[in-house]
């Protein structure tokens, strides 16, 4: 079991890895939002990892502990000779970093990580769904709004109107939503 | 790196500060693009994402404090990797501030060991990052006047926007930042100005491109095309009209974002460029950037002096700065660009002690 803080003060939701990690058996202290609560949490509480996020403006704050104070708590930048480079990699591609303190196992360390890294990806690929839902929604109203100007200045049934779209789409080897937004630009544009 | 329309593309990183302007000015202006490249510019929030994206790969190159390359050279406090300095980005334009209560004091004459012994606990002073200019400077002015900056005093790295409030609340004594938080503290009455780093070593370097020592080696051409790219761009920024237009650049919200005053303040105090020795400069007929060999030296024996670094073995520093500063490529570059270039690798520097740097 590993004492972890959680640095909040960026929108990466860093505070949401307590869950796993409480569940993954490590304690959890309070999260902290600000670099003077940071310095202070490192101080009295004594952390074996600190968690933020790779652009937490509070990073630099750290590096200077892992500097300055010989002995423990010393936070320490993961990244060594020996540490897990394609982990590193992919911790800071997925936008997290951890300073844990000095002779902390790198195996221990690596749970953790793993563990961020999996939460991180999770809510990557449900924002990928969201935003391709978000499109698809996008995409549909446009369609729509290119049929309805159809039907009014053509007086094309819906049916009609969605088949000339669609015969148009594959004329062109164009999408339906980019000949949508052609006539919605036209019939802009001739009123 | 990667290629798009046959055009190499870099990624850069930088600090929002005054002097990461050779930076925005360089895309700006599409210098990039006449010296075949495409950058693309990244804003960083600390100086340690700067050197994990650096190391990891995700930066190709990055506006950098002059120390902190050093630093991660020599594996000190963090990971280790080459790095290399293809040439520096500006000169002075930093400071330290104090509480007013000290400024008073130090100005009414009294040594700052004495007034530091009268708070009722231990002086608190921040700096950027652990081994950067900042750190640097700040020790260095302190240690001259008799305090010894790893025992006297408590220091701590902090994100500069928070330097000022941070003063305002006591937490903090005195800072050292770049402008314009000394200026920003003056401002709000919360502080004074104690010196310029310009004051403090006249034509010192501040911020400097730095990339993987790998990339500087294998990708010559590259190398070459991104030094002569922001060469260009620190020449241009030598001109007092220039500056102005700079200033609008520097003022959007995903550059800088602070007011146009502040910022302009800096670039241009008085309306005009700060022609003397102590001023900010970018360029000074290549003087600004070539990447000088003593001035690295400077670092690395400042390193020695708080510990961080075990004496030098033989050759050791000539090694490893000759590894680090791209002579060579600076040169070709200059030559490109028919900018002059010095004949030593060293220079003589004075600081205000009365040291004498070569």
């Amino acid at each position: 079991m590993l004492r972890v803080l959680l640095v909040t003060d960026t929108d990466k939701p860093i505070g949401q890895l307590r869950n796993a990690l409480l569940a993954a058996g490590h304690e959890v202290l309070d999260e902290v939002a600000a670099t003077g609560a940071l310095l202070r949490a490192v101080e009295t509480q004594q952390p074996d990892v600190v968690i933020v996020d790779v652009d937490s403006p509070s990073r630099d704050s750290l590096e200077q502990l892992a500097m300055l104070h010989q002995h423990a708590p010393r936070p320490v930048v993961m990244f060594s000779a020996d540490g897990d480079h394609q982990l590193i990699r992919a911790a800071v591609g997925a936008g997290v970093t951890a300073y844990v303190v000095d002779g902390l196992a790198p195996e221990r360390l690596a749970s953790i990580i793993q563990v961020a890294l999996a939460r991180f990806e999770q809510q990557l690929h449900i924002r990928r769904r969201l935003d391709d839902v978000q499109q698809q929604l996008l995409d549909r109203k446009l369609i729509d709004r290119a049929k309805g100007l159809l039907m009014e200045k053509r007086g094309m049934s819906e049916s009609e109107a969605y088949a000339a779209l669609r015969q148009q789409a594959m004329r062109q080897g164009a999408k339906l939503v980019d000949v949508a937004r052609r006539i919605i630009a036209m019939a802009d544009l001739i009123g | 790196m990667t290629i798009d329309d046959d055009v190499p593309t870099l990624t850069l990183g930088y600090m929002p500060l005054i002097d990461c302007a050779p930076l925005i000015a360089a895309v700006r202006l599409g210098l990039d693009r006449r010296h075949g490249l495409r950058l693309v510019l990244r804003r960083q929030a600390s100086w340690a994402a700067i050197r994990d994206k650096l190391l990891s790969g995700e930066l190709d190159a990055a506006h950098a404090l002059a120390g902190l390359v050093y630093g991660i050279d020599a594996g000190i406090a963090g990971p280790q990797a080459d790095l290399a300095i293809l040439l520096t980005l500006n000169q002075n334009g930093q400071a330290i501030t104090l509480s007013p209560r000290l400024a008073q004091g130090l100005a009414a004459g009294r040594p700052l060991r004495e007034l530091l012994a009268e708070l009722p606990r231990r002086p608190v002073f921040a700096q950027t990052f652990p081994t950067g200019t900042h750190a640097m400077w700040l020790y260095y002015w302190l240690a001259a006047q008799g305090v010894d900056p790893l025992r006297d005093i408590r220091s701590l790295t902090l994100p500069p926007p928070q330097m000022p409030a941070a003063l305002a609340d006591g937490e903090l004594d005195g800072y050292c930042a770049g402008e314009p938080w000394a200026t920003q503290a003056e401002a709000l009455g919360v502080g004074r100005l104690a010196i310029r780093s310009g004051q403090l070593w006249p034509g010192h370097p501040e911020k400097v491109l730095a990339c993987r020592r790998e990339f500087a080696a294998l990708q010559p051409e590259l190398a070459l095309a991104l030094t002569a790219t922001l060469l260009d761009a620190c020449r241009w920024l030598d001109d007092a009209e220039h500056r102005r237009q700079a200033v609008s650049w520097l003022v959007q919200p995903e550059v800088i974002g602070l007011p146009a005053a502040s910022i302009e303040a800096c670039l241009l105090p008085g309306g005009a460029i700060d022609a003397s020795d102590s001023g900010l400069r970018f360029h000074d007929d290549g003087r600004v950037n070539f990447p000088w060999l003593s001035d690295g030296r400077w670092f690395l024996q400042q390193f020695r002096r708080w510990g961080w670094l075990a004496p030098a073995q033989p050759d050791e520093d000539a090694t490893r700065l000759g590894n680090i500063h791209r002579l060579d490529t600076y040169r070709e570059a200059a030559q490109r660009l028919q900018v002059a270039v010095p004949a030593a690798d060293s220079r003589r520097s004075l600081l205000f002690d009365g040291t004498v740097w070569e």
